[in-house]
């Protein structure tokens, strides 16, 4: 079992920084900067980290290649682009 | 997160708001539409309105994929949570919407196995947890997140999972855009254009705006300075007669959109020839279906779903309020009957929907004005 397999999900586990944002994914049209932790290329995931050091494992399919330190914009679990190079810190 | 910081200056926001005083005619109204439930929270949570001359205003549109979903297609996911051995999974603002007779939360409490998820990928995790059980994933949001949906898709054909399905209520952004600038009751001026669907499918598709109604649209992040920002690049536009698709997004929106999350769209999904959306009724080619390769994998043709349509209550005005026609306290049931702990239409449920956004942030500056 690699690094980006996350226990399963039942209610909320360790989700701080989801559940703090209080809102719906899709009409907030949210993407949540997260630093990649490490990089599973072959199943097409990352294990990704918030500010908080809460992690999450996202999809990545859209946005290769990917380096570890790199800041994804991440929606419902999948990386939709990489965060803005200039002042872009996690 | 230094990534945001600086699009939440506070000095910066009064200069771009000084310098939209300055690009406005006096004398004429501007009414600009934000698409996007996100654009519509920061509004409300930062205040933005405020910022902006009193006749400049902003119109909220239906950019909520919870606030659209019809009564009749809750109910259609509440049968299948009640299907036995059925694990229903869905995001957590569709929890509370009301059906004809309820909503999944209350399904769950009734004794049916809702769970909520944060990601698709979440939803294939359970299926894989539990091989003896069947795993239906109630999939909403517009071309931000159906590539998601279509990603765990491919992932759950790969892998061979069986135990796995999806009810697909995913819609796409440009023909409700179209219904709208076709509606009679509308008078727009601009767009602020939807930040991260345009992450998916670019600048581009929103060329018709321009080209064939001659409406400038602006796409625009999601802080307060992108917000200002463009509505004031919206604002110069209008003043220099220009009319065209603007990018403010661009450290993050490709205006060719991101080629993969098309492809893999195209892949798994078709389009219906027509879907209903709440409070704007029926609209062509606006909503998605598993595509013939997926249709496995199709929650809709493995159990069969009521299809019923279900008339909105006589209170509710959410389709006047979607379309940008009133505003929330303008509905005859804001605040009384129709409340975040009590909802009678989705626009109050979700807390991007414009209704729910303004009574957790703009009811106590609305107060003040009326005193």
């Amino acid at each position: 079992m690699s690094a980006c397999d996350q226990p399963v999900p039942g209610e909320h586990h360790g989700r701080s920084w989801q559940t703090a944002h209080a809102g719906c994914i899709t009409c907030s049209d949210e993407a949540l900067p997260l630093r990649v932790a490490v990089v599973d290329a072959e199943r097409g995931l990352a294990l990704c980290e918030h500010a908080d050091g809460t992690r999450a494992s996202v999809e990545i399919a859209l946005v290769e290649p990917v380096a570890v330190g790199d800041v994804l914009l991440v929606h419902a679990g999948t990386a939709i682009a990489h965060a803005a190079q200039s002042g872009a810190r996690a | 997160m230094k990534f945001v910081d600086e699009f939440r200056d506070a000095e910066l926001g009064r200069a771009v708001a000084a310098e939209i005083l300055a690009a406005v005619e006096p004398g004429r109204h501007y009414k600009l539409m934000e698409v996007c439930g996100g654009h519509t929270h920061s509004i409300y949570k930062y205040g933005i309105d405020d910022l902006l001359p009193a006749n400049v205003e902003l119109v909220h549109g239906p950019g909520c994929p919870v606030c659209v979903i019809p009564m009749g297609r809750v109910d259609d996911g509440i049968a299948l949570a009640h299907e036995p051995g059925v694990i229903f999974t869905c995001f957590g603002d569709m929890l509370r919407v009301p059906g004809s007779a309820g909503t999944l939360l209350d399904a769950k409490a009734a004794g049916a196995d809702v769970r909520m998820v944060y990601s698709p990928l979440d939803a294939l995790r359970i299926a894989k947890a539990n091989p003896g059980r069947q795993v239906v994933f109630f999939a909403i949001g517009f071309e931000t997140t159906a590539p998601s949906t279509a990603l765990t898709l491919k992932r759950a054909k790969a892998e061979g999972v069986t135990n796995f399905s999806c009810m697909c209520n995913h819609v796409t952004i440009v023909p409700p855009l179209r219904a709208l600038l076709d509606s009679p009751d509308l008078r727009l001026d601009g767009f602020v254009g939807p930040g991260h669907v345009s992450t998916v499918v670019g600048a581009r598709p929103f060329e018709f705006i321009p080209a064939e109604y001659g409406k400038p649209i602006v796409v625009a992040g999601f802080e307060p300075l992108d917000v200002l920002q463009a509505v004031h690049m919206l604002l110069r536009q209008l003043s220099e007669g220009r009319c065209e698709v603007e990018n403010q997004y661009s450290r993050v929106v490709p205006y060719e959109g991101n080629l993969r999350a098309l492809e893999v769209m195209a892949e798994v999904f078709a389009l219906r020839p027509h879907f209903e959306w709440r409070g704007l009724g029926f609209i062509s080619q606006s909503g998605l279906r598993l595509s013939d390769a997926y249709a496995d994998f199709d929650a809709e043709l493995r159990y069969g779903v009521p299809g019923v349509r279900v008339a909105d209550p006589k209170a509710c005005q959410c389709g006047e309020v979607l379309k940008g026609v009133i505003k929330p306290w303008e509905c005859k049931v804001f605040g009384t009957a129709c409340r975040p702990e009590r909802p009678i239409g989705t626009c109050m449920v979700s807390s991007e929907g414009a209704c729910a956004a303004y009574y957790n942030y703009g009811r106590f500056a609305r107060e003040r004005e009326l005193v």
